[in-house]
């Protein structure tokens, strides 16, 4: 069932109850469950976090907390999958949703009360409607039938001593009853048959493709704000939550943007009450940025090679895009020793016309998306990062699973680093962003050079040979995949290329013959994937063995062995 | 004799400061309380032989011997307060009880002086209603719960009101500060400030 009321269903509900937070790994989760802590702290409930990375893990921590308290709370993880079957928890058991990921599962959304959804159900588009998905069973009319047969017929034998003529009649009756009943069922049956090809296609049309909603952050700083407890650290965590929606291509740039003016308004509100007393107090401001990655930490040039956007629209990393940057430089006027340095060591007056430049170049060098409106913090003299900056660095903070760093451990450092006070762990991610965006730049450079993108009629797929830890992680892939798609596309001269899904797989444990699969949507403005259930169908048909243990469902770990029958049957399937 | 023993005393006692508590110096603070007596001794035949010859050049030895006694004094009870305070660290350190290594380097009186502080204390704690334990929260507590990350895969943690919590590897609680505080100590929750 859906909650709207959050404060008084969801947080009322829980001041002096012992609840776990249960969350998924990922930065919208991340920025969720620090809102969460935060709110949970100021009421003195009592919690515990614990990070999970897929079904798996789901299924084993609830297994371990269960018997100790009642009430869980689980953010963007189990919403898509039907949650009282999968953990089967006792009578009292009560989880409440907060998950951006679409569509839900019905069985979640139809719940009399122990998976209570938090959102507003109008929100919601194309949830079938209760009838058509559920009926009560036929069997008990069937077997009232043939009660009423039986007491009939005993009606009529019970009057056997009386009157002949009467027994005739009621057996009259009693056949033209029987074949009344039989036309029934046969009604009923037709009935049953077309309902249940009705339910089947509208569940398949609800779940063919997968998308976000809403990013759970700004659902949980919503509450805050209900509350009066909003502040510009919650409010720069849900930023964090939905500027990460942008970047992955989770949500259209035009949900964004509706997104964005509420945030202002928000902004607006919470900054007059500082009222700019004083410079180093903690400020957002809303202002029309450049998609350059890292842009502020970084030097002009390399963030201009390492930005999807700008690395294929000047196609950087031919010898002709290279030349192309450096004209793009002179006719910004900024010298190629300035561009080379980083942006905090540039000249003054160079660093303050910096965006006014770009923005006179764009049109011309055919980049004219690469504005777009973006929030930046700022604390201190300084400390300035745009939403962007946070993002990258917590996704190379999460990314970056080695032997002591398990997947739990990066989630724990993140959620630290999200608070100003461990600044210097945001720092040291955005370090580490830096080796990953160059490294996809890298990548992507070798494969195309070398032709490693392969049509396959009704997607692209590429696959790696070498294990890279870099991209061993369903976001480095992610990332990996779309520059490759964008970059691919930029060059290709088929036109098909424009409209064509892109699979990418990797090997992730070489001694497991483990490898990581995924699956993303065209370029341009598409956010609706079809890979979970091809994904699903294509392993069956192809006996192949994966796992669709990640709660985002286009990201699947298979065997090596399987991975060509796979790719194969996947052609079969969406070639239809 | 010089009051070199008693200033070998001290400096070995504060040399010692990496340990709880150093050995008893019992043979210095012999040797220092022998230079008393025989200071004090010399002293008080000076001062018979000055009340028979009335000679005053004895004056400054006795003045000497006088001042070495005062400072040998001086020395001998820095010393021994300077270890009954370390004691009574160690009370409010370790609990009531010591361990037998410890227990090898006090004398007796010290032993006992320790067991009468102790009983102090227990007394003390106790006359307040309820038996109010003041040994916890050495600095003021500033709220009733504190979070607290996980760094090792504890198991099962029964809290006071009965419910337990599953204490996992890299999991953050938020838990009642008294509860905590042991297991901090130990090392298996780390405190996180925000």
């Amino acid at each position: 069932m859906f909650v709207s009321d959050l404060r008084n269903e969801f947080f009322n509900f829980l001041s002096g109850k012992r609840v776990i937070i249960i969350s998924n790994i990922d930065i919208d989760s991340i920025a969720a469950s620090k809102i969460l802590q935060t709110l949970f702290r100021n009421e003195n409930v009592i919690f515990s976090i614990t990070p999970v990375i897929g079904l798996k893990a789901l299924k084993r921590t609830f297994d371990d907390n269960k018997s100790d308290c009642n009430i869980f709370v689980l953010i963007n993880c189990g919403g898509c999958i039907d949650l009282l079957d999968f953990l089967a928890p006792e009578e009292d058991t009560i989880f409440f949703l907060v998950d951006s990921h679409r569509p839900l599962d019905l069985c979640n959304i139809y719940s009399d009360s122990q998976v209570r959804i938090l959102g507003d159900h109008r929100n919601e588009e194309d949830i079938p409607a209760f009838d058509q998905i559920f009926r009560d069973s036929d069997d008990s009319e069937a077997s009232g039938d043939e009660q009423e047969e039986n007491v009939e017929e005993d009606g009529g034998l019970g009057e056997d001593d009386d009157d002949n003529p009467d027994r005739d009649s009621s057996s009259i009756r009693r056949s033209e009853t029987h074949l009344e009943k039989f036309e029934r069922r046969l009604r009923r049956n037709r009935e049953k048959r077309d309902w249940e090809k009705t339910r089947e296609r509208v569940l398949f049309d609800y779940s063919q493709y997968s998308y976000y909603a809403r990013s759970s952050a700004l659902v949980l700083y919503e509450l805050a704000w209900q509350m009066s407890k909003d502040t510009l650290d919650l409010l720069w965590w849900s930023i964090v939550g939905i500027t990460e929606q942008l970047l992955l291509g989770k949500i259209e740039s035009s949900t964004y943007t509706l997104e964005t003016q509420k945030i202002q308004s928000h902004v607006s509100r919470l900054s007059n009450k500082i009222n700019g007393k004083s410079s180093t107090a903690v400020r957002v401001t809303f202002e029309n940025d450049l998609y350059l990655a890292l842009y502020r930490h970084w030097s002009v040039k390399e963030s201009l090679n390492n930005s999807i956007y700008s690395a294929c629209r000047l196609k950087l990393w031919t010898l002709n895009g290279k030349k192309k940057l450096n004209e793009l430089l002179v006719e910004m006027g900024l010298p190629l020793a300035q561009a080379s340095q980083q942006f905090t060591s540039m000249d003054l007056l160079m660093k303050k016309d910096f965006y006014q430049m770009i923005e006179r170049t764009a049109e011309k060098y055919n980049m004219p998306g690469i504005i777009y409106g973006s929030f930046t913090l700022q604390y201190g003299y300084r400390h300035r990062f745009a939403a962007a900056d946070y993002v990258y660095s917590m996704i190379a903070m999460i990314e970056q699973i080695e032997n002591e760093r398990t997947a739990e451990y990066c989630f724990i450092e993140a959620l630290e680093s999200l608070s100003r006070v461990n600044k210097d762990l945001i720092e040291s991610g955005i370090d580490k962003a830096k080796v990953l965006l160059d490294a996809i730049f890298k990548q992507v450079k070798t494969s195309l050079e070398s032709n490693q993108i392969y049509s396959a009629g009704p997607f692209l797929y590429f696959i790696m040979q070498d294990e890279n830890i870099l991209f061993s992680s369903p976001y480095g892939l992610t990332l990996l995949a779309k520059f490759m798609l964008n970059a691919y596309v930029a060059v290709s001269k088929s036109r098909r290329a424009r409209e064509s899904p892109l699979i990418a797989c990797i090997p992730i444990d070489i001694t497991r013959e483990i490898c990581l699969l995924i699956g993303i949507p065209p370029i341009g403005d598409e956010t609706k994937n079809f890979f979970g259930k091809a994904f699903e169908q294509a392993a069956v048909k192809s006996n192949a063995a994966i796992a669709q243990d990640f709660f985002d469902t286009n990201i699947i770990q298979i065997k090596q062995s399987d991975c060509a029958k796979f790719i194969d049957a996947l052609t079969v399937l969406l070639s239809r | 004799m010089s009051g070199q023993r008693a200033f070998n005393l001290l400096k070995t006692h504060q040399q010692s400061s990496d340990r709880l508590i150093d050995n008893f110096n019992a043979e210095d603070l012999r040797a220092v309380i022998e230079e008393i007596k025989v200071a004090f001794s010399e002293n008080h035949q000076d001062a018979l032989k000055f009340q028979e010859t009335r000679d005053k050049s004895l004056f400054p030895m006795i003045g000497y011997r006088h001042a070495l006694l005062q400072r040998n004094l001086r020395c001998t009870l820095a010393y021994l307060y300077s270890r009954l305070m370390k004691l009574k660290d160690i009370r409010w350190k370790l609990g009531p009880v010591i361990n037998a290594d410890i227990k090898e380097s006090l004398t007796e009186a010290e032993i006992q002086w320790f067991n009468n502080y102790s009983r102090l204390l227990t007394n003390y704690m106790m006359s307040f209603p309820n038996g109010f334990n003041i040994m916890t929260d050495m600095k003021p507590p500033k709220s009733l719960f504190i979070e607290v990350k996980c760094l090792c895969d504890y198991g099962k943690f029964e809290l006071e009101n009965g419910e337990s919590v599953a204490l996992q590897k890299n999991s953050i609680h938020f838990l009642p500060r008294t509860e905590c505080e042991h297991l901090i100590r130990q090392g298996i929750l780390e405190h996180i400030t925000n």
